[in-house]
């Protein structure tokens, strides 16, 4: 499996680039040494199970922790978090939904705007708009911990746009949410990706949405990148036609770059097989040799 | 310029709109029992210092009950950090974080002020006069701002809910008892007068209390001390949040 496509931007202009970042928590190395780069405009997705490291690292690209080794890069210049200006590029949608229970949406949103210098008619204008298309315009003067979970989460994804933020980070933006909303929630991803011109940089442990969702993805596990690319490039470096072999305890995979192949193979075999096209969840569990999510 | 202060000072104040009442009657309950219990109970015509108990009594309960209610934001900014995580909206925010430490500063602050409000009414229905004035105004806002910092201080090391637990029991509460909030402190056994001399509310106490008496007098060498206690709890701080992760 190359890296090698995690390195470069896709041709695009690199935003953020990463190079050898390492953080441990005393003995517990939560990142070692990772590697990337995320091209402006990409909708970008870490693809990791529990405890991979993806926090850890949105943690260390937006400043909430220090690298224990290795730089990061916004359009080139080293990161560093005490310069303000490098803050404004950044939106973050933190794993946990951390808004002001008591406060209405309304106010959240207001809350954040004054912390980024903004206030006045500029700010009530870009509250409106954020609510809206969050679709959260009926829901202002709500207190925010009264909005059900799926609106808590589009109520933090609309406080961090407020300040048209040029890169957002979300922390497993679906957790919580029920199939309908997931859906709902990846055309939304979509549309910032898209209608607010940003560079979208998730973090998840659904497979299936990276794959939905992601012009890129990065996986990680046990704190280390192991495979980068587009789930195409990552279906196709593995194969992409799989056999599903069952035996009894099992079902074993085997990988094929061409359906002939494939069905070649089938046909010298005497147990039950499926034939079918690799998915990103295929991939991973090669890589990995274990399943993340049922 | 200081949209940092300004936005922490409204996020906290908003959110105490909406808890006034609580805070309020939480503040006018303890030092009506401690006025009742050691006003009218133990103290009841007795003098201390040269003058009525109650005399002695509500600047001293002026002095603790507001010095709770401004280091009570450690609990606050505590659970905001460890539980809400609201406070890593302040570090991904573009503001300095000596930012933080002003917003935090100026809402305990704000905060001191409503049992001084309380006391102040307790005064009048007592029908002790005290003098407030300029010189208390000035003692009054160094108090608070001195335990709103030491509050924030305290949020900032501890790396949980129950640490705070702790300070309160191992700092704040000798505190109220041993700084001359009920007792002039010269009346202590010395190891205690030396164990008050290290804690900022005997000074505090001992100023405001003198700029509230009438006719006592007031000993400007205090405001420097508390100035002082100020400046190097704000550079302190300083070096923890500069450090601090999430
Ligand atoms: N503050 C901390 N103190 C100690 N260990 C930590 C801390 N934060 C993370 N870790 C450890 O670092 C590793 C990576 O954690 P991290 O939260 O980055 O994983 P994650 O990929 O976000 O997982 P999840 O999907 O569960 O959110 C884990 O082993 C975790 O226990
Ligand atoms: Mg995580």
């Amino acid at each position: 499996m190359s890296c090698a496509e995690a390195l470069s931007c896709s041709g695009r202009p690199c935003e953020i680039e990463v190079a050898g970042l390492s953080r441990r928590f005393d003995k517990t190395v939560a990142v070692d040494s990772i590697t990337f780069k995320v091209g402006r405009g990409e909708l970008f997705a870490f693809l990791g199970p529990n405890g991979a490291g993806k926090t850890t690292t949105i943690n260390m690209l937006t400043g909430l922790l220090k690298p224990d080794a290795g730089e990061v890069r916004y359009h080139g210049e080293l990161f560093d978090p005490r310069r303000l200006n490098v803050k404004r590029l950044i939106g973050v949608v933190p794993q946990h939904n951390n808004l002001d229970r008591e406060l209405t949406a309304a106010e959240n949103l207001q809350i954040h705007g004054r912390l980024f210098g903004m206030r006045g008619q500029e700010l009530q204008q870009r509250i409106d708009h954020c609510l809206e298309f969050a679709d959260l315009g009926d829901k202002r003067a709500t207190p925010a911990g009264k909005l059900s979970g799926g609106m808590q989460r589009k109520l933090v994804i609309a406080r961090a746009l407020l300040h048209r933020p040029e890169i957002l980070f979300l922390d497993e933006p679906t957790v919580g949410l029920d199939p309908h909303s997931r859906r709902k929630m990846w055309a939304f991803l979509r549309r910032i990706n898209q209608e607010q011109d940003c560079t979208v940089f998730l973090t998840t442990h659904y497979i299936e949405e990276a794959e939905a969702l992601a012009d890129r993805v990065l996986i990680i596990d046990q704190a280390k990148i192991i495979a980068g690319g587009t789930p195409e490039q990552l279906k196709k470096s593995a194969g992409n036609y799989v056999l599903d072999i069952y035996n009894e305890e099992n079902i074993q995979n085997e990988f094929f770059t061409d359906r002939p192949a494939a069905l070649q193979r089938l046909e010298q075999l005497d147990t039950s097989v499926r034939i079918r096209e690799t998915t990103l969840e295929d991939v991973f569990l090669q890589l990995t040799g274990k399943r993340i999510e049922a | 310029m200081l949209h940092g202060v300004r936005a922490i000072y409204l996020r906290e104040t908003l959110i105490l709109r909406h808890k006034l009442l609580k805070t309020l009657l939480a503040s006018a309950i303890s030092p009506a029992l401690f006025l009742l219990a050691f006003g009218y109970g133990v103290g009841r015509g007795v003098q201390v210092a040269g003058s009525d108990y109650l005399v002695f009594l509500l600047p001293g309960l002026l002095t603790m009950s507001s010095m709770n209610q401004a280091y009570g934001i450690a609990t606050e900014i505590n659970i905001s950090r460890f539980y809400f995580k609201v406070f890593e909206e302040y570090l991904l925010a573009p503001i300095q974080r000596w930012e933080i430490i002003v917003g935090e500063t100026c809402y305990g602050i704000t905060k001191g002020l409503i049992p001084v409000l309380i006391i102040g009414i307790y005064s009048l229905l007592t029908g002790v006069s005290l003098r407030f004035g300029p010189l208390f105004l000035l003692a009054l806002v160094l108090h608070l701002a001195t335990f709103a910092l030491l509050g924030f201080v305290a949020a900032m090391i501890v790396k949980s809910h129950a640490d705070q637990a702790t300070i309160n029991a191992f700092l704040i509460t000798p505190m109220m008892f041993l700084s001359g909030t009920f007792f002039p402190v010269e009346q202590m056994p010395l190891f205690i007068r030396a164990v008050a001399s290290i804690f900022p509310l005997t000074y505090s106490t001992a100023l405001i209390r003198a700029t509230l008496t009438p006719g006592a007098e007031v000993n400007f060498v205090l405001y420097g001390v508390l100035i002082g206690i100020l400046a190097v709890l704000f550079l302190i701080a300083r070096r923890i949040v500069a450090k601090v992760e999430i």
